[in-house]
């Protein structure tokens, strides 16, 4: 590969070396403001050819140009002025400050261009460049800090999937993640990930979702719809907001329009993300063993000479052991293995010299890409190809894509244009982590570990033997089958997953243009991909919930394929006529016709292999248990139309209106019809005032129905594996043929303002949205034989506010300073669910909390189990144990996961050809619950279980040698506690010893350094004489500093994955600082 | 040009579907099945969610202290909300036992088969599932108190009210009456989707039978006279006589359909069972002759079991016997030993059931160390600590009989929690230990579901009320001393 590569560079090097010999005059000189002031960055072109260049920081350009061509100068927010090229070799050209300074040209829905003083609605920029300076493995975590309104939430897992909810959750049970749109076409993004991912439990994967194969390198900006108004041309599917993400083009430029992008990025772990142990105690539950139960130690033979010896409890996943004693010699793990140097021999008790964070690796991220692209008067060509190479965390794990585009577009004749796109990407996955409770190798670090545990000796085991001794064996005899958790390296590298997905994403595109004002585009585009993915256990691990039953089975093998399409079909008329001197009217008019398919087949192995390791479905021990399959088809039949008055560039009004026929629906009610309107007003155009620039007021409304999910209508039962004879069960869901479509309504006014010639504004939006009439499984008592009946029922308020400011500090020729700030705050309520439903559970989770819609409150609060409280407001503490009371009920609310607000701020500094930009992320509140404090307090992992208490004496001893601690409240009769609990046996700290779920919900706010970038562009002198166009170099850090946070030992941004279920922390990766090189060279 | 447009315009328009509604057809599962399929999955469910050992399902063997947490003693100490257990015993019940015996009756009966002989089996098949019915409103009844009954299973009320347990107790004694009688012994009934009797009708109404001693039983500290009548009226019907009566579930030796308890000892590769001290204790007393056949003893030979609610370490204590890790072990739903030890009981009530107490207690102990394969009946009944009338004498129980029976029958129970927990709740005795660290008193009963409490609030607090509070110590209506 890399020889080949250089070939080409060769190839493309003589090209530009020939173009240089072609003979002309060079013309140069400055371009400049009215008032003289330099203007870098403008461009000129010599009209009619593809040359042209940009001024640079001096605003000084130079060009090759023979004498009587023309010179185009442009630069924005200024009138392009034509110059014809004379004798002379130096032409300086003042451009004049376009009357339409603020032309700021958006695409908006359906790709439609449209000038954003003219929208009545919210929308938000989000430059390429943006997203590609500081590399990400996924770019829709870029966009965390870069709009208001959106609420972004990553999570850590390699390859794995992010949350982008625009505006707040407005669905019970549905989608609430946004609408990915690239060139006005729907792409799809769904999360393959099973419910069991969703609500952690164990032995499952985060796939990722499918926006993320988009190649940044191809964006050439990205808009951001935010309410219905703005996207309801989309019909139902875009309520949630809408991502507009609009590609590169072919440019019509100096250079040969070569490309190359290179990018290094390698991590290191955030250690405040990860745990910090206690070094003083080491393997056990407490003083529970030996032939008295009293002793921290196993007594058993494991020498043979017939003495008893003192064993470390290997069969125990905590540290609430025996104080460490380096004089002390017993019997460890790996003095059972008879490959170990340590066989029979005991060992020194003392605290891990390596401990679980030499487990993890240097991420490290490649991203290689080449672009080709030029245009003429006629056409434009791109051609791009990147690859994107990623290790990750975790030994043995991968992310590999390579991602190709093609995107043209040629002018036949004065009327037609035909343009087209087609992305192909292949995306190989290897040894994602295993996410949620069980079978979590983080989950066990951070839960479930021995301190004393050395995970260089673990290496050496795994490796030297290639089996699976592990330091929790469930007997002290060699080779004995694990208790609870495999060698972490055994299961790194024998119960890795694959996956692949190959996915093409095209369109072709005709348009015909029938007069100045009247255009028709028809367009076919299609996003289509296969994608597998295979799990494996190999024989000897754990025995885990495994394949199709879940059955526990220490070995085995499944696979899933997937195949999703969706085709979409439209046909639109596009008009633009001034019909007076001030009045301009543009309307749309279209069909879209829409198609998805979504096939799976979920196949796996039962009672684990009969070859060991040999990974294939024949190989199951037990018969092979009846696939998963799936087979949904699904559509919708939408016409639209919208009108756009325009006043004199100062009052402009938007009305629309779509009609959906769905497939999902009944007859009779599939068919729905929903109205937008939306107004602004460019009020400057009224007042004169030289320190106001520009000032628009809007407001608009929009209804946005929906329809339901795929087979929502009709019972269908249930196939069980057969015990002997044909076995089926009714379904858990009762479904519901008398549907009708779900409707959201939404207001909104902004205000838009930019004052002193653009070097200061804002942008302000207050919105309300509601939901009515939701689709979803309403909860029912389990007494009517199932858990829910599809309704049309409950209804979701979502109101708050953006402001999103600008400014320019400082802007003098060499010195400019920006700065953006982005600011989000969203108040949900759930208002109604069902007649006499006041609680919907969206997900239960291990530990015994719960996601809930409970009417009255925010959608998602965490509820569970709470400390009880006095009438003072004291936390009741039992006398006799010292431990608190905590309520026997678990539905009290303990949190809500949505944050109070959210803020971005960045700085971009530039002095000549250097740039140096911050970002600096922050979400104040929401909640989050831990289950790694829940069960790691517990087993008495972490450093805040072993600490000297008030006595002077180590908590941990016993309460008759001064050790236990005194938990602040009042006991039941209302006198202070001054009971002291013992804290010499494990739960002290964490959920046994009357700690409720409450105890572990932590503020999930925090502030972080999220992006910095230090860019030098090479000056036009120096890259002349190299023959090159532009070149850059930067570097870039991500997640450098996690300024505050509020959760221990993990980072609160970490949940499971995408989806409806945030605020519940487990086992997940530690955060990583990422480091990058960039280089970018333009030929 | 225009011809292109057209051409589009065309395509379009015939990829609009006029019937755009008719994909939306789940082709992959059925949306008809054979009512008896239906049989098939509830009575797995049925016998599955009695025969568990999985903490999340059924801790009434540890509650019946016959096993003991290694570890994770939670369920031990009688915790039964940190894991939902009430809420999956229910939910079980109504949604996996009862929806689908209703949905595998009302098919049957709707279903023209191809034969006179086929369709004649209908009346058989229909009172089988009424027997079935009634066993699992009698567990719902026994373990909650009051239940929805009159409006449960009716998708078009969300929010069914709890009916007094009573009163449901008795119409389900009436219910299954009126099924014992419609069962016709000449003629079959599910065949092989009866994988408990293989359609031996005969075998099924002596298990209804059982089942109304039972009933009948467990009503006779509140309404002696009904418990009177049924206990009669089921011993004329025809109860159990041999351990080949017995109703057990052929399990299978693949995963999804092995014997639950082995997926939880041995696929689950973990350790977190050993025996209970309080039954160890009981029978390393008796010198019992079906310890072996129990448990596995210890290294160094003896039987020990772990202090109830205290960390007990795996390899200190006792372990089940290995043929409770076979897969293939039935799962059993009623005995021949548990009959006998109902005679006793009705003996001892007076009630005429034919017989003496002791004579029912022995051949209740008789059945069980038949059942195991256990030897040395006789000398063990001659043991001045087992017989009958020695320790009649001897008792210093309020009821003699209640503590005699109560313990043997508990020994006899062992592996099948439910009962065993239901009887010692009736009885009050064997005497349980206090756990170490004892969330609340003995559960006299469960906890009504988390969920319950949420979706179903105004009906929850009536019946809550009506009950006398919905905790764990509250004894239910029949539980009267």
């Amino acid at each position: 590969m890399k020889t080949k590569f250089s070939g080409i560079l060769t190839l493309l090097l003589a090209f530009v070396v020939q173009i240089t010999f072609a003979q002309e005059k060079t013309i140069s000189g400055t371009v400049s403001d009215q008032s003289g002031l330099p203007l870098p960055g403008a461009t000129v072109l010599v009209k009619g050819t593809s040359s042209g260049t940009s001024t640079d920081f001096d605003g000084k350009y130079s060009i090759s140009a023979s004498q009587g061509s023309t010179l185009v100068v442009s630069f924005v927010g200024y009138t392009s002025k034509e110059v014809v090229v004379g004798t002379s070799s130096t032409i300086n050209i003042a451009l004049q400050e376009s009357a339409e300074a603020l032309e700021e040209v958006v695409v908006t829905a359906l790709g439609i261009s449209r000038d954003k003083k003219s929208l009545g609605y919210a929308t938000q920029e989000i430059e390429g460049s943006e997203l590609t300076t500081v590399k990400n493995g996924n770019f829709l975590n870029s966009i965390s800090g870069k709009a208001s309104g959106v609420q972004i939430k990553r999570n850590n897992n390699i390859g794995g999937s992010t949350n982008i909810v625009i505006r707040g959750n407005a669905s019970m049970t549905g989608s609430n993640q946004a609408l990915f749109v690239i060139d006005g076409v729907p792409i799809n993004n769904i999360n393959t990930n099973s419910a069991g991912q969703a609500q952690a439990t164990g032995g499952f994967y985060d796939y990722g979702n499918a926006a993320s194969d988009i190649d940044p390198e191809n964006i050439e900006s990205m808009n951001i719809l935010k309410g219905a108004a703005a996207s309801a041309l989309y019909g139902a599917r875009a309520a949630n907001g809408v991502i507009m993400i609009t590609t590169k083009k072919g440019k019509k430029a100096k250079g040969f329009g070569v490309t190359i992008n290179s990018g290094a990025t390698i991590g290191s772990i955030d250690k405040s993300t990860f745990a910090k142990y206690q070094d003083q105690y080491g393997a056990g539950y407490g003083p529970y063993y030996g032939p008295n139960e009293d002793d921290y130690w196993y007594i058993e033979d494991v020498t043979g000479d017939g003495n008893d010896d003192q064993v470390v409890v290997y069969t125990e996943d905590a540290s609430y052991g025996a104080a460490f004693d380096p004089n002390l010699l017993v019997y460890q793990w790996d003095s059972f293995d008879p490959d170990s140097p340590n066989y029979r021999t005991a060992t020194p008790w003392v605290n891990a010299k390596n401990g679980p964070i030499t487990f993890f690796e240097t991420p490290l991220t490649l991203t290689n890409s080449i672009t080709l692209d030029k245009a003429t008067d006629d056409g434009s060509f791109r051609l791009n190809y990147s690859k994107f190479d990623q290790t990750g965390l975790l030994p043995n794990s991968s992310i590999r894509k390579d991602n190709f585009s093609i995107n043209g577009n040629y002018k036949f004749n004065d009327k037609l244009t035909a343009s087209g796109y087609a992305n192909y990407i292949k995306t190989n996955g290897k040894g994602r982590n295993s996410t949620g409770y069980n079978d979590n190798i983080v989950g066990m670090f951070k839960q479930w570990f021995q301190t004393n545990v050395d995970i260089k000796q673990q290496k050496e085991a795994y490796f030297s033997t290639g089996r699976n001794i592990t330091w929790n064996p469930a007997t002290s005899e060699a080779g004995s089958a694990p208790i609870f958790w495999d060698n972490p390296y055994w299961t790194r590298y024998e119960n890795y997953e694959t996956d692949a997905r190959n996915r093409f994403v095209g369109n072709a595109t005709l348009n015909y243009e029938f007069n100045d004002w009247l255009n028709v585009t028809g367009r076919v585009a299609t996003d289509t991909y296969t994608e597998i993915q295979e799990e494996r256990r190999a024989n000897g691990s754990v025995p885990g919930d495994f394949g199709i039953t879940r059955g526990s089975a220490d070995s085995g093998y499944g696979r899933k394929n997937f195949d999703v399409s969706e085709t979409n079909y439209d046909l639109m008329f596009n008009f633009d006529k001034d019909l007076s001197e001030k009045l301009n009217l543009k309307g749309i008019a279209g069909v879209n016709i829409r198609r998805n398919v979504f096939k799976s087949i979920y196949v796996s192995t039962a009672g684990g292999l009969s070859v060991p390791k040999l990974y294939s479905l024949q190989n199951s021990k037990d018969p092979i248990p009846l696939p998963e399959e799936t087979d949904q088809i699904s559509g919708v039949d939408g016409i639209y139309a919208s009108a756009s008055f325009g006043y004199d560039n100062m009052l402009f009004l938007d009305a629309t209106i779509r009609r959906d026929r769905s497939s999902t629906l009944p007859k009779g009610n599939s068919v729905f019809i929903y109205p937008s309107v939306a107004s602004s007003f460019v009020f400057t155009k009224l007042v004169n005032q030289d320190w106001l620039t520009f000032g628009k007021f809007r407001i608009n409304y929009a209804e946005v129905g929906n329809d339901a999910p795929f087979d929502f209508l009709y019972d269908t039962y249930v196939v069980n594996i057969p015990p002997g004879a044909p076995s089926t069960s009714v379904s858990n869901t009762k479904k519901n043929a008398n549907l009708k479509p779900e409707r959201t309504k939404s207001f909104e006014i902004g205000l838009d303002m930019k004052f002193i010639k653009n070097r200061i504004g804002f942008d302000f939006a207050y919105y309300k949205n509601t939901s009515v009439d939701q689709i979803f499984g309403v909860p029912i008592s389990r007494g009517t034989g199932y858990t829910s009946k599809v309704l049309n029922a409950g209804e979701i308020e979502n109101y708050g506010v953006e402001l999103s400011l600008f400014g320019s500090p400082i802007k003098t020729t060499d010195f400019n300073w920006n700065v953006n700030v982005n600011w989000t705050k969203n108040e949900n309520t759930v208002l109604s669910l069902a007649e006499g439903i006041e609680n919907l559970q969206l997900g239960s989770f291990q530990g015994g909390v719960t996601i809930n819609a409970r009417v009255g409150q925010a959608y998602g609060v965490i509820q569970g189990t709470d400390f009880t409280y006095s009438d003072n407001g004291e936390k009741i503490v039992d006398a006799t144990s010292g431990e608190y009371i905590k309520t026997s009920t678990s539905d009290n609310v303990i949190g809500d996961t949505n944050p109070d607000w959210l803020m971005g701020i960045s700085n971009t500094f530039s002095y000549k050809n250097l740039s140096i930009s911050f970002l600096i992320d922050i979400q104040q509140g929401g909640s989050i619950f831990s289950l790694d404090q829940y069960y790691g307090q517990a087993t008495g992992l972490y450093a805040e279980t072993a600490f000297i208490n008030d006595l002077g004496n180590p908590v941990r001893n016993s309460l008759a040698d001064g050790g236990g601690f005194i938990n602040p409240g009042v006991n039941p009769n209302g006198t202070a506690n001054t009971t002291r609990i013992r804290a010499d046996r494990f739960g002290a700290f964490g959920y046994r010893r009357g700690l409720p779920n409450a105890a572990f919900v932590y503020d999930a706010s925090y502030v972080k350094l999220r992006e910095l970038a230090i860019t030098y562009n090479l000056p036009e002198k120096f890259l002349s004489k190299i023959s090159l166009v532009g070149a850059s170099i930067s570097l870039t850090g991500s997640n450098l500093w996690i300024i505050s946070k509020n959760l221990p030992h993990a980072d609160p941004e970490s949940g499971l994955s995408s989806g409806n279920l945030q605020g519940y922390s487990t086992g997940s990766l530690p955060t990583t600082r990422d480091l990058g090189l960039n280089v970018k060279l333009q030929f | 040009m225009k011809k292109l447009i057209i051409l589009i315009l065309a395509v379009i328009v015939a990829s609009c579907s006029d019937n755009i509604e008719d994909m939306n057809v789940n082709t992959k599962d059925p949306a008809k099945v054979p009512g008896e399929s239906l049989f098939t999955g509830a009575q797995k469910n049925l016998v599955d969610l009695v025969v568990d050992l999985n903490v999340n399902i059924n801790n009434t063997k540890l509650w019946s202290q016959y096993l003991q947490e290694t570890t994770y003693t939670d369920e031990s100490n009688y915790d039964q909300t940190t894991r939902p257990i009430p809420d999956n015993h229910w939910s079980i019940l109504y949604k996996d036992v009862l929806k689908d015996l209703d949905e595998s009756g009302k098919i049957i009966a709707a279903t023209t088969y191809t034969t006179i002989e086929l369709n004649a089996l209908k009346p058989n098949k229909a009172a089988i599932i009424e027997i079935l019915n009634v066993y699992a409103y009698s567990l719902l009844v026994e373990t909650f108190g009051d239940v929805p009954y009159t409006e449960a299973l009716d998708i078009d009320n969300l929010l069914p009210k709890y009916d007094d347990g009573l009163t449901v107790y008795k119409d389900l004694i009436t219910r299954l009456t009126t099924a014992i009688n419609l069962l016709d012994t000449s003629e079959g009934s599910f065949g092989d989707a009866d994988k408990i009797y293989g359609g031996d009708v005969t075998l099924w109404k002596k298990f209804a039978a059982s089942l109304k001693l039972r009933m009948g039983i467990l009503l006779s500290d509140v309404d002696n006279a009904t418990a009177k009548q049924a206990v009669e009226s089921a011993v004329t019907s025809g109860v159990f006589t041999s351990n080949s009566d017995n109703a057990g579930f052929t399990y299978l030796s693949a995963d999804p359909n092995t014997n639950p308890i082995y997926d939880n000892l041995v696929l689950s590769g973990r350790f977190d069972f050993v025996a209970a001290e309080t039954i160890v204790d009981m029978m390393n007393l008796l010198g019992d002759y079906r310890r072996p056949f129990y448990f596995l003893p210890t290294s160094d030979g003896t039987y020990k079991g772990g202090t109830i609610g205290s960390s007990s370490s795996y390899s200190t204590f006792s372990h089940v016997a290995p043929i409770f890790e076979t897969p293939t072990f039935p799962g059993i739903l009623f005995d021949y030993a548990e009959v006998e030890f109902l005679l006793a009981e009705a003996a001892a009530r007076n009630f005429v059931v034919g017989g003496t107490a002791k004579e029912h207690y022995d051949l209740g102990i008789k059945a069980s160390f038949d059942f195991w394969g256990a030897p040395n009946y006789s000398a063990y009944i001659a043991q001045l600590n087992v017989d009958y009338d020695i320790l009649i004498a001897t008792s210093t129980a309020i009821t003699p009989w209640k503590e005699v029976i109560g313990n043997q029958k508990w020994l006899a129970l062992y592996n099948r929690g439910l009962e065993a927990w239901t009887s010692i709740r009736l009885l009050d005795y064997p005497l349980m230990a206090t756990p170490t660290d004892a969330v609340s008193g003995f559960p006299n009963r469960y906890t009504y579901p988390i969920v319950e409490q949420t979706l179903n609030g105004t009906n929850w607090t009536t019946a809550s009320n009506a009950i006398g509070g919905d905790v764990p110590e509250t004894k239910l209506f029949w539980d009267k001393f």
